[in-house]
């Protein structure tokens, strides 16, 4: 979950959550050396009082930064698809558990062997225990069984809502009518 | 008259002289090199570490037995 002076993202608790964090950090070292070159070269360019006069063409510097950048771009692009695939592998899930996104409470449906429904209202910050979690805690959880594939359909009654779990890189947002 | 020899001073790449392209390419692979061995790779070994021995079962008893769970008691 989230913590105070956080930075990057919550710990991973799937394994497509951490491929995520990896890619993460690989984006992020492209990300500082792109920024850190461009930095070094603005400040030699205004440290210096001397001017090239006689600049006819470029080419040599053109065709390394059509280049370079392209080869950054395949870089990043080759574990971005990987990932992208891996997210759409087909498994066969154990469980179904259907959300419904209203204003402003979430309601689950677990209708694979009996009819399960019930609603889930956020924990109004004034009503909190010690030791409870702002902003998180609910009346009724949603519970899932560990280690399984579980498919979640998720959808709205009303308006346009976003069902997450940061920490297991999931994030869908619940349509109406969808 | 007398005349001395001078040396001649830098005519021509003052500008790349001063534009160390070499040198800036260094730092920002120094940085990106930085970044991966302070964070990524550490990063890494963490998850690696973690799940080499991981119990989830046990993980599980430990939280319901600290009431962690509404509906696991």
């Amino acid at each position: 979950m989230a913590y105070p002076m956080q930075l990057g993202f919550q710990d991973a608790t799937s394994p497509i959550m951490e491929e995520l964090l990896h890619f993460h950090d690989h984006t992020l070292m492209i990300v500082f050396l792109i920024s850190s070159l461009v930095l070094y070269i603005i400040a030699l360019m205004l440290t210096t009082k001397l001017t090239h006069v006689s600049t006819m063409d470029a080419q040599e510097v053109e065709t390394i930064w059509t280049i370079m950048p392209a080869i950054i771009l395949i870089t990043i692009a080759l574990p971005s698809l990987r990932i992208l695939y891996m997210m759409d592998e087909i498994n066969n899930p154990s469980l179904t558990v259907k959300t419904m996104g209203h204003q402003w409470y979430w309601s689950y449906e677990y209708t694979d062997y009996e009819d399960l429904t019930f609603d889930s209202y956020m924990i109004p910050t004034s009503e909190l225990k010690p030791g409870e979690l702002r902003l998180l805690e609910v009346d009724n959880r949603v519970v899932l069984p560990m280690e399984m594939t579980i498919r979640m359909l998720i959808s709205s009654e009303d308006v346009l809502h976003s069902w997450a779990v940061p920490s297991l890189g999931l994030k869908t947002d619940a349509i109406p009518g969808r | 008259m007398a005349s001395s020899s001078l040396t001649k001073p830098q005519m021509c790449g003052l500008l790349s002289h001063h534009f160390h392209i070499v040198r800036a390419f260094i730092v920002s692979l120094g940085d990106a090199t930085f970044y991966m061995f302070a964070v990524a790779e550490p990063r890494k070994k963490a998850y690696a570490y973690f799940y080499r021995n991981y119990d989830s079962i046990k993980d599980f008893e430990e939280m319901r037995k600290a009431s962690m769970f509404q509906s696991a008691r």
